[in-house]
C-alpha cells in the first residue's frame, strides 16, 4: 500500500518536500542570496530597479520612537498597509481602509486607536512578526484595491497570484482566495483557497482547502473554476524576470492585481509550499525535469522562457 | 550529486568498521560487550583462635592476570588487621592481630572472571632442582627409569610420565630391580613427590599448585595438582588420577610453586571454607578493569579512563546522536512535526532525572499553564525578549510550586527537574503558541504529540544500558550513526505525510 502509493506519486510526477530542499532550493538558491526575498523592504528596491512595479512605499520605519514621519504621511493617504520587512507566512500585516482624526478602521470595521497602531508599529520593530526575532523594519506600502474579477469568491481581503519559477521558467501557478477562516490572509496554511490556474490560457480550475479538493468557496459559494485571470502573461513575464532580479533558481512568485495599476509584486519566496500541486492536480516535479531536458535556446530572455512555458505546460 | 555524500558515508562506515574490527582482533574487545558474562563469586570464610602472641593468617587469594580478572575485592578483618602481600607468583591475604580467647571470624570475597586461555608469551620457566626430601639415590634411580624419554617432545614426556606413575611403562621393559625400588619410594613420598621428582628427571618443569575446582561448591579444604611446562604454556595434571586436564582448566589456582593455600602462626583455624557461586557481574566494571589494564594507544584514550563522575554524563551523551538520528527519521521520512529540531532530545535528557512518566507530566504541565498565561498575556502586547522573560520566570516558579507539592506528597521525581529544561520549556511554550495561533489547535496538539513521542522513543535508547555499554566500549560506532545520518540527508523521497496529503490527486486523474 504504501510502496504503491509511493511509485504512483512518483509516475505522477508529485514534487515531495526532501527532493525540493535537497535537489532544488539547496542546489539553485545560494544561500547568500535569500536576504534578497526575505526582506520585503530589499525586494521592492531591487524589483525597482528592474522595472517590475510593487505597491507604492509610503513610509519604513527603522527606529522606536521614529514616528515623526508617520504622520505626515498620514495627512497623504486615506489607506494603507503597515507590514513587518521580514515577517513570514503574512504575520503582522495590518490593513487600514480609512481613518479618521484618532481612529483607524480596518477592512472588517474594527476601529484601531493610534496607540493600538504604534504598538503594532513598535512590535514589528522589536521583532516579534520575524521568524528568527531579529529587530525589523515596518514598512507602509499602499492599499491594494483588488482587481473586481475575483470580488465573487472572496470574503474579504486581498486575492494574491502565486506562480513557482524554476531557472526563470513559470512552471505553475495558482490564486490564492482569503477566507472568513484565514481572516483575510492569502495563506493556505491559515485556511485560505489555493485554486489552481491553467498555465497556457490563465483559466482557474480546481480548487484546495486544507489539503481538501473542493468547488465552490465556503464563504461566498461561489464557483472557484473557470475564472479567467486578468494579465496572466503579463504576470507570468513578472515571474519569468524575478530570476534575473534575484539569481534564485526555485521562486515563488506572489503577485496582486491592482484595480488601477494592474500585477504588481508582492512578495518573493525562496521556499515555496508544495500544496499548488494539489490545486493543479499536476506534479511540479515531471515539469521541473522537462525544464531540466529543454535546449540552451530557450534560457536566453524571459520572453522565450514564457514562450517555451506556454507551449509546453499545457494542462 | 549524491555521490560525494554517499562515499562520505560510506567512508564513515569503513572507518567505524575499521577500529572495531582493530580492537576485536588485535585488543581482544568482546564483539559483544553488553552479552551478559558469567563470573565466579568466591568467599573465603575462617574463624581463627588466637594464643597470647600475635597470630598471623595468611591465605592465598586470587589476583588479576592474564587469563582472569578479579574485582569487587571485599575483606572482612574484624579486629586485626590485613595487607595484601606478594609472594613470588602468588597473592597471599596476611590477617594479624592479638586476638583474645574468644577468636574472630575472617573474611575475603571477591569477583572472578575467567578468560578463555590465549597463548601465553611467558618465557620458559627455569628447572628447579630435585624436592629437598629426595636423596641422591633416588635422584639416580629416577633419572635411570625415564632418562631414555629424554629425546622425546615435551607432550610426549609429560604422557609418559603420566602413564608411569600409574604403573605403566611402555617398552623397552625397565629393569625389574628397579622398577620394585621405585614403587617403595612412591610409597614413602606419596603421588605429589613421585610426579615432581620423574618430571625433574625428563627435564620438564613442574610446579604444586593449590586451588579450587571451578564449579559451585563449597569446599572444607584446597585441591592439589600440578602445572608442568611443555614448552608454550602449563599443563595441568591431577596428581591422583594422573590425568591431564583437557583445556579449558576447570581449576582456580590460589597459590603456587607448593605454597600452601593456608597458613597460620600462633594460633589456629578451624572451619575454614571455600565457596563458589556462579553470577552475573556489572559489566561496566569488567570492561573498566580491562582497559585500565592496557597500555594500548586506544585503550590509554578510552572514554573509561574518565573519572567515573563525568563517565555517566557521557554515557548517556554517546547515545543521544541516536536520539538525533531518530528526530531526522521521523521528520525527514515519515513527516511528523515537532517542536524546534532537537528540543525532543533535550527534553529526554531532561527526563533522566525525573523519569519519563512524572517528565511527560511536568513538560505536560508547564507547557498547558504557560500556554495559558501566554495566551493572556498576549493581549499586554508585550515585547518579545520581556514576553519570552515573563514566561521564564513563570515555569521556574511552575517548578518551584511541583517541588513543594512533591515535597509534600514525598514525590522525589516532582523535585528533581533540574537546570536544563527551563529555556526549552520557555522555548516551548512560545512555540506552542505560536503553531496554535497560526495554524490551529489541531497542528499544535500533533506537534505537541510528536514531540512527546519523540522524547519518550529518546528517553528510552539513552537509557537502554547494553547500547551505552556498546557505544561506551566502540565509541567509533558515533562515525557509523553519521554515516546514517549523512545518507539520510541525502533521502529525497516521499515522507509518510506526503504519501497521504496528495494521495486524493489519485482519484482524479
Amino acid at each position: 500500500m504504501i510502496l504503491k502509493t509511493n511509485s504512483w506519486l512518483h509516475q505522477f510526477g508529485i514534487l515531495g518536500m526532501n527532493r525540493r530542499n535537497a535537489e532544488y532550493i539547496m542546489r539553485l538558491n545560494p544561500r547568500s542570496s535569500f536576504p534578497l526575498v526575505d526582506d520585503k523592504l530589499m525586494t521592492k528596491r531591487l524589483a525597482k530597479a528592474h522595472q517590475i512595479p510593487t505597491p507604492s512605499l509610503y513610509h519604513v520605519i527603522e527606529y522606536h520612537g521614529d514616528l515623526g514621519g508617520l504622520e505626515e504621511m498620514l495627512s497623504d493617504h486615506q489607506d494603507f498597509v503597515i507590514k513587518p520587512a521580514r515577517g513570514a507566512g503574512g504575520s503582522g500585516i495590518l490593513l487600514i481602509k480609512s481613518h479618521e482624526r484618532s481612529s483607524f478602521f480596518k477592512p472588517s470595521g474594527e476601529a484601531l486607536s493610534w496607540t493600538d497602531l504604534t504598538y503594532h508599529i513598535f512590535d514589528i520593530l522589536s521583532g516579534v512578526y520575524s521568524l528568527e526575532g531579529l529587530e525589523d523594519r515596518t514598512l507602509i506600502e499602499a492599499f491594494v484595491h483588488p482587481d473586481p474579477i475575483f470580488a465573487a469568491v472572496t470574503y474579504y481581503g486581498v486575492p494574491d497570484i502565486r506562480i513557482i519559477v524554476y531557472r526563470g521558467v513559470p512552471v505553475m501557478g495558482m490564486v490564492r482566495l482569503p477566507t472568513q477562516e484565514s481572516d483575510g490572509k492569502a495563506n493556505l496554511h491559515q485556511g485560505a483557497i489555493g485554486v489552481g490556474v491553467n498555465i497556457k490560457d490563465g483559466t482557474t480550475s480546481t480548487a484546495v482547502h486544507h489539503s481538501g479538493i473542493i468547488t465552490h468557496h465556503p464563504d461566498t459559494d461561489h464557483l472557484l473554476s473557470d475564472i479567467q485571470v486578468p494579465y496572466w502573461k503579463e504576470m507570468l513575464h513578472i515571474a519569468a524576470r524575478t530570476f534575473d532580479m534575484t539569481g534564485l533558481g526555485y521562486l515563488g512568485v506572489d503577485m496582486v492585481i491592482d484595480r488601477e495599476r494592474g500585477p504588481l509584486l508582492l512578495e518573493l519566496n525562496a521556499r515555496p509550499g508544495l500544496q499548488i500541486q494539489i490545486a493543479n492536480q499536476a506534479g511540479l516535479l515531471r515539469r521541473l525535469e522537462l525544464i531540466d531536458k529543454a535546449s540552451a535556446e530557450i534560457f536566453p530572455t524571459p520572453e522565450t522562457r514564457v514562450e517555451w512555458a506556454l507551449k509546453t505546460f499545457a494542462p | 550529486m549524491k555521490r560525494p555524500a554517499v562515499l562520505l558515508a560510506v567512508a564513515l562506515l569503513l572507518l567505524s568498521l575499521t577500529l572495531i574490527c582493530y580492537r576485536i582482533i588485535w585488543l581482544k574487545y568482546p564483539i559483544f560487550p553488553a552479552a551478559p558474562e558469567k563470573v565466579w563469586h568466591l568467599s573465603i570464610d575462617a574463624y581463627v583462635k588466637g594464643g597470647e602472641k600475635e597470630t598471623t593468617v595468611m591465605i592465598g587469594v586470587p589476583y588479576t592476570h592474564k587469563g582472569q580478572t578479579v574485582a569487587d575485592e571485599r575483606i572482612r578483618s574484624g579486629t586485626l588487621s590485613f595487607n595484601l602481600l606478594r609472594e613470588g607468583l602468588n597473592q597471599i591475604g596476611v590477617w594479624a592481630g592479638i586476638l583474645g580467647l574468644e577468636g574472630e571470624t575472617i573474611g575475603y570475597s571477591s569477583t572472578i572472571r575467567v578468560q578463555p586461555q590465549r597463548p601465553s608469551k611467558t618465557k620458559s620457566p627455569t628447572l628447579e632442582p630435585y624436592p629437598p626430601n629426595v636423596d641422591k639415590e633416588e635422584q639416580a634411580l629416577a633419572k635411570r627409569l625415564v632418562g631414555r624419554w629424554l629425546s622425546l617432545r615435551p607432550e610426549d614426556r609429560l604422557r609418559r610420565v603420566a602413564a608411569a606413575v600409574k604403573g605403566i611403562w611402555g617398552t623397552p621393559p625397565s629393569d625389574e630391580q628397579d622398577l620394585r625400588a621405585w614403587s617403595s619410594f612412591q610409597e614413602k613420598h606419596g603421588r605429589v613427590t613421585t610426579f615432581l621428582v620423574l618430571l625433574r628427571a625428563v627435564h620438564l618443569p613442574a610446579r604444586v599448585v593449590q586451588g579450587l575446582q571451578l564449579a559451585e561448591s563449597i569446599a572444607n579444604s584446597t585441591l592439589t595438582w600440578i602445572e608442568i611446562w611443555t614448552g608454550q604454556e602449563w599443563e595441568s595434571l591431577h596428581p591422583e588420577k594422573g590425568e591431564i586436564y583437557q583445556k579449558p582448566v576447570p581449576l582456580l589456582p590460589l597459590t603456587t610453586n607448593g605454597l600452601p593455600a593456608v597458613r597460620v602462626t600462633d594460633g589456629e583455624l578451624s572451619e575454614v571454607r571455600w565457596t563458589l557461586t556462579r553470577g552475573i557481574i556489572n559489566q561496566w566494571r569488567i570492561h573498566f578493569e580491562r582497559i585500565m589494564r592496557s597500555d594500548r594507544l586506544l585503550d590509554r584514550w578510552s572514554l573509561f579512563r574518565l573519572p567515573e563522575e563525568f563517565q555517566r554524563t557521557f554515557r548517556i551523551l554517546i547515545l543521544v546522536p541516536i536520539g538525533a538520528f531518530m528526530i531526522c527519521l521521523l521528520r525527514n521520512m515519515v513527516g511528523f512535526p515537532t517542536f524546534g529540531i532537537f528540543m525532543p532530545v533535550l527534553m529526554a535528557i531532561a527526563f533522566r532525572n525525573t523519569g519519563l512518566l512524572y517528565g511527560l507530566g511536568i513538560f505536560a504541565g508547564v507547557v498547558l499553564i504557560g500556554y495559558i498565561v501566554r495566551r493572556w498575556i498576549n493581549k499586554l502586547r508585550l515585547l518579545l525578549v520581556p514576553r519570552l522573560s515573563v514566561i521564564l520566570t513563570l515555569v521556574i516558579i511552575s517548578f518551584m510550586v511541583f517541588a513543594l507539592i512533591g515535597n509534600k506528597l514525598g514525590l522525589r521525581e516532582l523535585m528533581a527537574v533540574g537546570l536544563l529544561p527551563i529555556v526549552i520549556l520557555t522555548m516551548t511554550i512560545e512555540r506552542f503558541f505560536v503553531i496554535t495561533e497560526e495554524a490551529g489547535a489541531r497542528e499544535g496538539f500533533w506537534t505537541a504529540a510528536g514531540s512527546a513521542a519523540v522524547a519518550t522513543i529518546t528517553h528510552e535508547i539513552i537509557h537502554f544500558e547494553p547500547l551505552q555499554l556498546t557505544f561506551f566500549v566502540y565509541p567509533e560506532l558515533l562515525f557509523a550513526v553519521a554515516a546514517v545520518q549523512v545518507l539520510l540527508g541525502r533521502y529525497t523521497g516521499y515522507r509518510l505525510s506526503e504519501l497521504i496529503r496528495f494521495r486524493k490527486l489519485k482519484g482524479t486523474s
